[in-house]
């Protein structure tokens, strides 16, 4: 009965937890964030800087702003990324967004830092774009 | 007296209801507006305009490539409409199209039995329908694109759903498009309630928001780039741009759907493309059609 309690309760804590940080998850949540600093291999180490990358790519997969570079998605270039880290391979050859081996071959770091760069700058430039979008509308912002 | 009073208030009332309903699309008619005098401005003398448009061009190209002193109609061909060379070119293929068995092609499907014994035909008992998508749904409260109908009209009589891009799809828009073009018909997009004009609205921010890794909107190449060069083609304007699909295109050597292209494009963009059949692609679209209401009808089409 007391593991069934215990059980119940770690579910809870679990469920509350998660919806605590989907509800900050928003594309807010990059206010501030200085990309060079934090998507510094250098710095962080090349773990820290794809979990950066890992977290707000997720964010920007939710709201469809997901960057694709030649083919590759930003989430398939984390996944070469990881293998690599794991294998301890010096480059990486990412899928394309068919599941097919791209053309693109990176330096492992290089690619941590793009992967984690374009996570963030998908989040950073549509919060900027809310107020900026109607500059490009003729008879409203855009003017010639 | 309590007749006149009754009429009066019988008038007023269709007075206030009939407003309201226009009122919808204010906003889009304006918007539509102001684009249509954008365009006519841009293209009045791309030469003289030099400066003020065609920063990087040079003056023998603006002199002798570009069309002068168009107006809203003159557009419904896309950028063929200003492009001299590329017209030519566009005129020798249309002589013998591409398309022309996919027509057929597409017909066929028009009337093929289900298992059900129903068909397409069922579904859409007038083919002329290409001017009226997308369209908003008051029941469901969404756009509904072409495709999509197409598709749910197969699901709803336990039919496979095609694929968005291209084949059967394709084909079969062609054929409905041909049938729109015959019947002289428009592209006649409506906004009826106070949320086909918020989703008009999303439509029309999508389509200006930059985005991708190039950082780049729809308007970036289609509104403040229309009739620039990129490498050899010169980039085609938002005006009419949706009006002639399927197109068969040449670099794809086969007939695609609106869907196809616009994918396409996003992907240009540097971005993960909406799916087919998501709201953000739906709401672009309908956005997208809106900007072309009142023109003809020309699909399908060739394009490079």
């Amino acid at each position: 009965m007391n593991r069934l309690v215990n059980i119940s309760l770690v579910s809870i804590t679990a469920i509350a937890f998660s919806a605590c940080a989907s509800s900050s998850a928003n594309l807010s949540s990059v206010k501030g964030i200085d990309v060079e600093k934090v998507c510094s291999v250098q710095n962080n180490g090349i773990e820290n800087v794809i979990q950066t990358a890992e977290k707000y790519n997720e964010i920007a997969k939710r709201n469809e702003l997901e960057f694709r570079r030649l083919g590759v998605n930003n989430s398939d270039l984390i996944i070469s990324v990881k293998e690599a880290i794991k294998t301890g391979a010096n480059e990486v050859n990412p899928k394309d967004f068919k599941s097919k081996a791209s053309k693109t071959k990176l330096p492992v770091e290089f690619a941590a830092h793009r992967a984690c760069k374009f996570a963030i700058s998908a989040l950073t430039q549509a919060n900027e774009a809310k107020t900026t979008w109607r500059l490009a509308v003729p008879g409203d912002g855009y003017e010639y | 007296m309590l007749t006149r009073l009754l009429k009066a208030s019988v008038f007023t009332s269709l007075a206030f209801f009939s407003l309201n309903a226009g009122g919808f699309d204010a906003q889009a008619q304006k918007d539509k507006k102001e684009l249509v005098k954008y365009f006519e401005a841009k293209f009045q003398n791309p030469y003289e305009n030099k400066n003020r448009f065609f920063p990087y061009s040079t003056d023998e190209e603006l002199k002798d490539g570009y069309a002068k002193g168009l107006k809203h109609m003159d557009f419904g061909i896309g950028s063929y409409s200003y492009a001299k060379d590329a017209k030519q070119q566009y005129e020798a293929i249309k002589e013998f199209p591409p398309y022309e068995d996919k027509i057929e092609e597409g017909e066929e499907l028009y009337t093929k039995k289900f298992a059900n014994g129903k068909s397409l035909k069922t579904c859409f008992p007038n083919p002329a329908i290409v001017g009226e998508y997308p369209y908003f749904d008051t029941k469901t409260q969404e756009v509904i694109s072409l495709t999509t109908a197409i598709n749910k009209c197969l699901e709803a009589n336990n039919e496979k759903k095609w694929n968005t891009k291209k084949g059967q799809m394709a084909k079969f828009q062609a054929f409905l498009a041909y049938s729109t073009a015959e019947a002289e018909k428009n592209m006649d997009i409506k906004i009826p309630t106070k949320k086909a004009q918020e989703a008009y609205e999303r439509g029309k921010e999508y389509y200006y928001t930059q985005r991708g890794y190039l950082k780049l909107s729809c308007a970036t190449c289609h509104i403040q780039g229309a009739g620039q060069r990129v490498r050899n083609e010169k980039l085609s304007p938002l005006l009419g741009q949706i009006t002639h699909f399927p197109v068969y295109r040449l670099k794809w050597g086969s007939l695609g759907t609106l869907e196809r292209r616009m994918s396409g494009c996003i992907k240009d963009q540097g971005q993960v493309p909406p799916k087919d059949d998501s709201k953000k692609m739906h709401e672009l679209l309908y956005f997208m059609a809106y900007m072309s209401n009142g023109m003809p009808i020309d699909g399908p089409d060739v394009r490079k």
